[in-house]
């Protein structure tokens, strides 16, 4: 009975110490998540067409009509003007007023007719490697249709002259000979993934981690330095029913804070929430467990609040790169990829977008996954108390 | 030794180092069931650390800590459950009301909901805060802060008490209060280990243990810790006009002569009473008029000064 009275002592202190402590909560919470509101609200996720020139040498008899280029490319591109001068182009090019330049090749037909392929150069400007791998996806796309559209017009052509001499009937449309796939794309996921969508979840788990992580450092380091510490060691308490106190008291934060945000996305943004309140909220546990763990491995080599607070800004930092939140794990390197599997949020963003979105965990091992963490980490957190409230003998 | 360390709270030879530096040296004193014992010396001089090894907190280099008969590195949850402890730096719960933590130190000691309801209210009437029992320790005063603290520690009402200066830092009439309510403690059976900065707090003690860079200087009851330090009873004799130091030498039970001031001298005598018409008759004879011969009781402050200087000589001698 007595080890109840303390636990429950430990958790009401706590419950009481957050809740009197709103700023701090509400900083912790709903900052992340209004930063996140704002930015699913605030970005389209459409990117601007590339700005084109494109030069065709004097001497080339091909169109020099932009239109006839823009409808070629299609809207992904802007094709700026059709210019012969290509210095000019190239000054366009480095003031920034275009992004790419297309040099048709000069020698084109005589290519052709030694049956070797001709070389469209393109050339482009740009620091942004996401707006690199574009622009080249962009030449070749537009490169691709030329070809395509070369070959519908040979075969118009062609269709022209058979039916012309009355040999054949012309079958098959010239644009399906240019084109004889096209790609029909179907989700099963079942749902219409927007960006507010598809980040909600993991603002959640990245908020819970955070909470977890900074609330429990910080009160650990506290009542090391108001000398609570002190009274713990002469009273009856054991490091275990201290710890689980304060777990108890953060899964409760942790199950609240998830229940409100959930109830405000799915009832304010009416955003999706197709699992089970039962899996998902054994989720939600699981993660705060972790994340507490780590929380309290931060306080052990915190010296003071100032620095228990950088450590989990740490964390938070290293969770935005490598936790797939921005950036798919998959494509980091090892060890790194195995650093991302260290931090719990990699597990609770999977699992959260895979409950609320999809509607049920493929990846059940992620449970147990974070589990383990959470008890690893509980382990050490316990022996580590121990030696604390044993003192220095 | 044994007999030392049945009492309460006892240590036999205890020393503490960390690393060269040498915290504690060397202390032997023991604290009697029902009784205040003060231990006083200034700010460094090793109390925090004697506390802190008697509660677990440290364990000695040297000698032996006992509390309720057992090591305080190996404390049984029963004995933990006897022990009260106001750290110096304990500076409560901010966001919690007074009542909220020292409710909440109660739980931590195993008290149901009832019983701590009813220790709650009845500690935080004792020391005169029910009042203020719904305000948060942010709200409070220093004063109060430290009553509040205090109130933590009585609350599972233990039988031995540990309170690391619990007057620093506050008002003379807070102080005042303050051991007003230790003393209404003693009285009430519990045994107490005191520290206090203030050396004249000494007198509030049953016994006073005097510290100085780690070594115990003295352990005494107050009066006899003044008698010790200074070799018998002290009287101040006044006089109209300066007086011959010889005057005194020859006097029966004079055992020294020191000159406060021209027409002022402090005797040390065997007894007082006995010595003071000596004392008259020997400056009528020298045809010097007294203005007064009184017993004097020298502050704390004297004798712990009296004492450090004569541990320094030791040091020096040494």
């Amino acid at each position: 009975m007595k080890p109840l009275i303390r636990i429950g002592a430990v958790i009401r202190k706590e419950l009481r110490e957050i809740v009197r402590r709103p700023g701090a909560l509400l900083s912790l919470t709903l900052g992340p998540l209004a930063v996140m509101a704002l930015f699913g609200l605030g970005f389209t996720g459409a990117r601007q067409p590339v700005d084109i020139v494109i030069v065709i040498p004097p001497g080339i008899e091909i169109s020099k009509d932009p239109a006839v280029y823009q409808k070629v490319a299609g809207g992904t591109t802007h094709i700026v003007g059709v210019t012969e001068d290509v210095s000019a182009a190239r000054a366009q090019l480095q003031r920034g007023d275009v992004d790419m330049v297309v040099i048709a090749p000069s020698d084109y037909r005589q290519r052709l007719e030694r049956g070797e392929q001709a070389v469209v150069v393109a050339e482009t400007n740009e620091l942004d490697p996401v707006q690199q791998g574009i622009n080249a996806a962009v030449a070749d796309i537009m490169t691709r249709e030329l070809n395509s559209e070369i070959i519908r017009v040979a075969a118009e052509q062609g269709q022209a002259q058979i039916l012309a001499s009355g040999q054949a009937k012309a079958t098959i449309k010239p644009e399906v000979v240019a084109r004889p796939f096209r790609v029909d794309v179907k989700d099963q996921a079942g749902i219409d993934p927007t960006l507010l969508i598809f980040y909600t979840p993991a603002v959640l788990a990245l908020v819970l981690q955070h909470l977890g992580v900074t609330l429990t450092a910080l009160s650990m380091v506290r009542e090391r330095l108001s000398g609570a510490v002190d009274i713990f060691r002469v009273a009856p308490i054991s490091a275990v029913e201290l710890l689980v106190g304060k777990y108890v008291a953060y899964a409760i934060l942790g199950l609240a804070v998830a229940l409100l945000v959930v109830l405000g996305t799915t009832n304010g943004l009416h955003l999706p929430f197709a699992g089970s309140v039962a899996s998902f909220g054994l989720a939600v546990v699981l993660l705060t467990f972790a994340s507490l763990g780590l929380g309290l491995l931060i306080s052990l080599v915190a010296d003071s609040e100032r620095q228990a607070v950088q450590l989990s800004m740490l964390v938070l930092l290293a969770s935005m790169f490598f936790s797939g939140f921005v950036l798919p794990v998959h494509e980091f390197r090892e060890p790194v990829k195995s650093l991302a599997y260290i931090l719990p949020v990699t597990y609770g963003i999977e699992i959260f977008q895979q409950e609320m979105l999809r509607g049920s965990l493929r990846e059940q091992w992620m449970q147990a996954a974070l589990l383990a963490i959470g008890t690893v980490l509980f382990m050490l957190s316990a022996a580590r108390m121990r030696r604390v409230l044993r003192g220095v003998h | 030794m044994t007999d030392l360390l049945e009492h309460p709270i006892a240590l036999d030879g205890v020393g503490r180092r960390f690393g060269d530096v040498v915290a504690v040296d060397d202390v032997s004193f023991a604290v009697a069931e029902g009784t205040i014992v003060g231990l006083i010396g200034p700010s460094g001089s090793g109390k925090t650390t004697i506390i802190r090894m008697l509660t677990g907190a440290l364990g000695p280099t040297a000698g032996l800590a006992r509390v309720l008969g057992e090591d305080p590195a190996h404390f049984r949850a029963k004995t933990r459950e006897r022990i009260g402890y106001v750290p110096q730096s304990f500076v409560l719960y901010p966001e919690l009301t007074a009542s909220e933590n020292v409710s909440f130190v109660a739980a931590l000691f195993g008290m149901g909901w009832l019983a701590r309801r009813r220790r709650v209210r009845e500690t935080l009437e004792r020391l005169e805060l029910y009042d203020v029992r719904g305000r948060r320790a942010s709200q409070l005063s220093g004063g109060m802060l430290r009553r509040v603290a205090l109130a933590t520690a009585l609350v599972h009402d233990p039988d031995v008490l540990f309170i690391d200066e619990p007057t620093a830092g506050i008002d003379p009439l807070l102080r005042a209060k303050i051991w007003d309510s230790l003393r209404e403690l003693r009285d009430a059976g519990r045994t107490m280990l005191v520290t206090t900065q203030y050396v004249g707090e000494a007198e509030n003690c049953d016994a006073v243990a005097l510290l100085a860079h780690g070594h115990l200087l003295a352990l005494d009851r107050p009066e006899g810790l003044r008698r010790s330090v200074y070799g018998g009873d002290l009287v101040e004799v006044r006089t109209a006009r300066s007086a011959d130091e010889n005057v005194f030498q020859g006097i029966s039970g004079v055992k020294s002569v020191r000159r406060r001031d021209p027409r002022t001298v402090h005797l040390v005598v065997d007894d007082a009473g006995a010595a003071t018409p000596r004392i008259a008759e020997a400056l009528s004879n020298d045809g010097t008029s007294a203005v007064s011969i009184e017993p004097y009781v020298p502050s704390f402050d004297e004798v712990f000064e009296v004492l450090v200087a004569r541990d320094e000589e030791q040091v020096r001698a040494a």
